[in-house]
C-alpha cells in the first residue's frame, strides 16, 4: 500500500509573546489500520471563468462513508487579498469558512456529505484533491 | 501585525504512478486584507479520561464571523490506530470526518458554527488552536 505523509508547519515570530514554531506530521492510514490510504484523485487545478456558486468539488457519492479517513485538500490559488472561496459542506452548504488568496485547507473527510464551494469573482483559480481509501474499515 | 506562515507539505512516492510532493505556503490574513491575523488562543493540550460526546472546543461566540480570516487547527495526540476523533460542525450531522491517531486538519473558520469533537475511547489527547482576527474586515 502507498505510504503518504501530510506535514503541517504553523511559525510566527509575533503572533504571541513567545516564538511558534509547530511542525507535525502523519501519515495518512485507512481508518483504524496501520495500512496506508490507496486513492487519490490527484490534483484537479480548475480556472472558473465565472462566480460559483455550491460548486460540487468533493461528492459524498464517490467515496466509501463512515468509517473512513479519506483527507480533503483545498486552495485559493487566486493572487491578490479580495477574492475568497467559502469552503461549505453538505447539502444545506454550512459554511466552514472563506479561504483567502494563496490560503489552504486540509481536514479529513466522512465521505457522507457533499463538499462545495462558491468563489466571489470571475477568474478563481482554485485546486483541490482527495487522497481516500477504496473500502470503509 | 503579526506574520504568521502555515505550511502544508503531501508527499508520496507511490500513491499515483510518480512521486507527489506538493509545498503550500500561506500567510494568514485578515479577509480581504494583506494585514496579518492579529489574535491566537495558544495550542491547547487535552487528554480526555472519559469518552466525549459533541464537546464544544471552538465557541462562534469568541470570534467575529462571516468575513473572516480564522484558521482552526485540531490534531489527535493519540498513538496506536484506532482511537479517532469525529470532528462537527455545529448542526445536525454536519460530519467532517475521523482524526486518526497523528492526524492533524487546517481550516478555515467563518465564526458562525461551533466547532465540536467526538470521541469513543478513554484517554484521547487532543491539540487545538484558533488563528483569528480581532474585528470583521
Amino acid at each position: 500500500m502507498a505510504t503518504t505523509t501530510a506535514t503541517i508547519t504553523l511559525s510566527s515570530a509575533d503572533i504571541t509573546g513567545d516564538a511558534l514554531n509547530l511542525t507535525k506530521s502523519t501519515i495518512l492510514n485507512k481508518a483504524n489500520t496501520a495500512t496506508g490510504l490507496d486513492q487519490f484523485t490527484g490534483i484537479t487545478t480548475v480556472v472558473y471563468a465565472g462566480a460559483q456558486t455550491a460548486k460540487n468539488i468533493v461528492d459524498a457519492g464517490d467515496y466509501a462513508n463512515t468509517t473512513t479517513s479519506h483527507k480533503v485538500y483545498i486552495k485559493n490559488s487566486s493572487v491578490g487579498t479580495s477574492d475568497f472561496v467559502t469552503v461549505e459542506i453538505g447539502g444545506d452548504n454550512i459554511i466552514m469558512g472563506q479561504l483567502y488568496p494563496g490560503d489552504w485547507c486540509f481536514f479529513p473527510y466522512e465521505g457522507t456529505l457533499d463538499v462545495d464551494i462558491d468563489t466571489s469573482a470571475v477568474g478563481m483559480k482554485v485546486e483541490y484533491g482527495v487522497f481516500s481509501q477504496s473500502v470503509a474499515s | 501585525m503579526a506574520t504568521t506562515t502555515a505550511t502544508l507539505t503531501l508527499s508520496s512516492a507511490d500513491i499515483t504512478g510518480h512521486s507527489f510532493n506538493m509545498t503550500q505556503s500561506a500567510i494568514l490574513t485578515k479577509a480581504a486584507s494583506s494585514t496579518g491575523l492579529d489574535e491566537f488562543t495558544g495550542i491547547t493540550s487535552r487528554k480526555y479520561t472519559a469518552a466525549q460526546t459533541d464537546t464544544v472546543i471552538v465557541d462562534k461566540g469568541d470570534y467575529v464571523d462571516t468575513t473572516v480570516g480564522h484558521k482552526v487547527y485540531i490534531r489527535n495526540t493519540n498513538t496506536g490506530n484506532s482511537d479517532y476523533i469525529l470532528v462537527e460542525l455545529e448542526g445536525t450531522n454536519i460530519f467532517l470526518g475521523r482524526l486518526y491517531p497523528g492526524d492533524w486538519m487546517f481550516i478555515p473558520y467563518a465564526g458562525t458554527k461551533n466547532i465540536l469533537v467526538t470521541t469513543v475511547a478513554l484517554n484521547v489527547g487532543i491539540e487545538y488552536g484558533v488563528f483569528s482576527q480581532s474585528t470583521v474586515s
